[in-house]
């Protein structure tokens, strides 16, 4: 009886509840897939290079500090004072707070640059790695460009040299029928119509495309690893926690059962 | 007996006390899984107060300090990433465990005589608990930590005459600021936790003198040996120990699992606006609470009118407080109890859950309409208690466990 009345309460619930909610990437809707692998030190050492050659002029990494990226990367510190710090007074345990003065900021972008330490965690591995691909042409925007994920963004796109000139076009695409299926007419081919705000790059940059979003792809592992360094150790400790307790669990039961014969 | 320890003893009852509460201590020898939440609640105070100690020590309770200080024990604090999370994991564990414990008093009737008082003190315990995370979310100040006090705060103002200058009282200052953290912190790792402590402390010492209950809903009491001892019970120690001490190892695994592979478990635990640190000029686009309030919240939303959502978020929790005189039932246990107790408590279930959903979603006009239906059921649960505990035929328990 409860059953029947869990099973008919919750058909009734279900629709209710699970409607749908807005995208998570914007106007673009569902992020592209990202897994990030922080055992790739060189795609992180890669990441970080990106990070500190485009970024690091407006965005600080105020939370982390320059000596524990070295020694987590595998960066022999006199590589990383030589090619990637420009402040002769840094010194390793400093925090990457940035060069650029807040109020500087303001006037120029309208508001400062955030800081970008925490950035996939407030949003999403998967956000960040498609924001930074899905920028394109846009005359009314300050900058020229704007952004499918963050509609509005206001930064300039400073790798369009690297990724070549986007723009958004159209493109002829099935019709999707009311039950999910792809229409078609009577010579069973798919009916198609032509729908806009499709990214293509108009003018090719120095990089492939592939190449970059493995360059993207690198920037966004360095920026999962930043918003939480210990996350390799965390992980790889787990295991051995997770170990202890189930040999817990099973020599206490042993245990309890051997002490349950005193009353069974 | 040696002659140090006699000497203790004679000034303080060790013997005694051990035997009373441990050892000799009658518990029914048949329960289920659902008698082990209580012993996990306290495992999980046991972490928070440590994990809360060592947390407090780098913490700095300041407006510019507070969100960079947590940071700062994520990086640069030894292993401070562990007891972090262990604290963020433990608060959500915490309420995890104690609504099931609650959820068990309601299924086999652990708030009927005697035992009124023990449910009144574990109503509080869970009141204390509920204001103890309010606390301590803020401390991060993320986002989430500013705009839920905000919330959370401002239904203060609700409250006729005197609810501006309460709101002014609680923050400390005019809107949510440094005073606001600092007095929040003071209150989340000094005066709750004490209270927390000695309200545990109460709860026990009534339970163990009224004895636990079992989920046949029985007297054990009734069928003593010739010591004056149960027959259908076992020493707590070592035997319930020792059960405990599996479910406990369970837990903990389940714990692990969370906290080194899901700490934010996916926003509910930690929510990704409080990856961002407080900024009063930006409100973030949806205002969620930490799952464990969610049903509550949802009810809020529910009621259009401010104050009166405010009423009916208190009344939620108050009616908790009179279940041991709501319910008329000659058996304690559900599985004795009629169809209408049965019906009553799935829906009950049902509704909570479904509230708890509601309230971590925006809302649109079909959940506030599932959010006004849920917070009936949930509240006709309780006021019609009375009349189907009485009206229904129940079954006859069992003389013995």
């Amino acid at each position: 009886m409860i059953k029947i009345f869990i099973i008919i309460f919750s058909i009734y619930f279900a629709p209710i509840v699970f409607s749908a909610e807005s995208a998570p990437c914007g106007d673009y809707g569902e992020c592209d897939d990202y897994s990030y692998d922080l055992y790739n030190n060189e795609s992180l050492q890669k990441g970080l290079a990106t990070y500190i050659n485009y970024c690091y002029g407006c965005h600080s990494l105020k939370y982390s500090r320059w000596g524990r990226i070295a020694a987590d990367l595998e960066i022999p510190q006199e590589i990383l004072f030589e090619n990637l710090i420009f402040n002769q007074e840094t010194k390793p345990g400093d925090l990457m707070t940035g060069s650029m003065i807040k109020r500087n900021a303001e006037e120029w972008f309208g508001v400062a640059p955030p800081d970008l330490t925490l950035v996939t965690r407030s949003h999403s591995p998967e956000w960040v790695y498609t924001y930074l691909r899905t920028f394109y042409e846009d005359d009314s925007k300050q900058y020229g460009v704007n952004n499918l994920v963050y509609p509005g963004a206001a930064m300039p796109n400073v790798l369009s040299h690297l990724q070549g000139k986007q723009v958004l076009g159209c493109k002829e695409v099935p019709i999707i029928a009311s039950n999910g299926g792809v229409k078609r007419d009577e010579n069973r081919s798919d009916i198609t119509e032509e729908k806009c705000g499709y990214l293509k790059i108009k003018e090719s940059g120095e990089l492939t495309q592939a190449g970059f979003d493995s360059l993207i792809y690198d920037l966004t592992n360095f920026l999962v690893y930043v918003g939480e360094p210990a996350k390799r150790d965390r992980e790889r400790i787990g295991w051995y926690v997770i170990f202890f307790f189930i040999t817990f669990t099973a020599l206490s039961l042993l245990l309890y059962r051997e002490y349950q014969k005193d009353y069974h | 007996m040696n002659t140090v320890f006699k000497w203790f003893n004679d000034r303080l009852p060790i013997v005694n006390t051990f035997e009373r509460h441990l050892s000799k201590h009658p518990v029914p020898k048949k329960v289920n899984f659902w008698y082990l939440f209580g012993a996990l609640a306290s495992v999980v105070l046991i972490i928070q107060i440590i994990s809360g100690i060592w947390l407090m020590m780098p913490y700095q309770n300041t407006e510019e300090g507070a969100f960079s200080s947590i940071e700062f024990i994520m990086r640069d604090v030894d292993y401070g990433w562990v007891i972090r999370y262990m604290h963020t994991t433990g608060a959500s564990m915490f309420f995890a465990v104690v609504y099931l414990h609650m959820f068990r008093g309601l299924l086999y009737g652990s708030y009927k005589k005697p035992r009124e008082l023990v449910w009144i003190f574990g109503m509080t315990i869970y009141l204390v608990m509920m204001a103890e995370g309010f606390l301590g979310y803020v401390l991060p100040y993320g986002q989430m930590s500013y705009w839920g006090a905000q919330v959370i705060i401002s239904l203060f103002g609700a409250i006729p005459y005197i609810g501006e200058s309460l709101e002014v009282w609680v923050r400390g200052d005019y809107y949510i600021s440094g005073s606001t953290v600092s007095r929040f912190f003071a209150l989340h790792v000094v005066a709750l936790p004490l209270m927390l402590i000695a309200l545990v402390f109460m709860h026990l010492v009534a339970l163990h003198e009224v004895g636990a209950g079992n989920p046949e809903g029985i007297d054990i009491e009734e069928h003593l040996d010739e010591d004056g001892v149960p027959l259908d019970s076992v020493p707590f120690f070592p035997y319930k120990v020792l059960n405990a001490l599996v479910g406990i190892g369970v837990f903990m695994t389940v714990f692990s699992i969370i906290m080194f592979f899901f700490p934010e478990a996916g926003g509910y635990f930690i929510e990704k606006a409080n990856f961002e640190e407080a900024n009063p000029l930006s409100t973030p686009e949806h205002i969620a609470p930490v799952w464990y309030y969610s049903p509550y919240y949802a009810m809020l939303r529910a009621v259009p009118d401010k104050l009166g959502g405010l009423i009916v978020m208190a009344g939620a929790i108050a009616i908790l407080f009179v279940v041991p005189w709501l319910d008329r039932s000659k058996v304690n246990s559900i599985r004795y109890k009629g169809i209408f107790s049965k019906i009553a408590i799935s829906l009950f279930a049902i509704s909570f859950l479904t509230l708890g959903y509601l309230g971590t979603v925006p809302v649109t006009e079909l959940r506030t309409l599932m959010s006004v239906i849920c917070t009936a059921i949930y509240f006709l649960f309780f006021f019609l208690m009375p009349i189907y505990t009485s009206l229904e035929s129940t079954k006859q328990p069992p003389e013995r466990l």
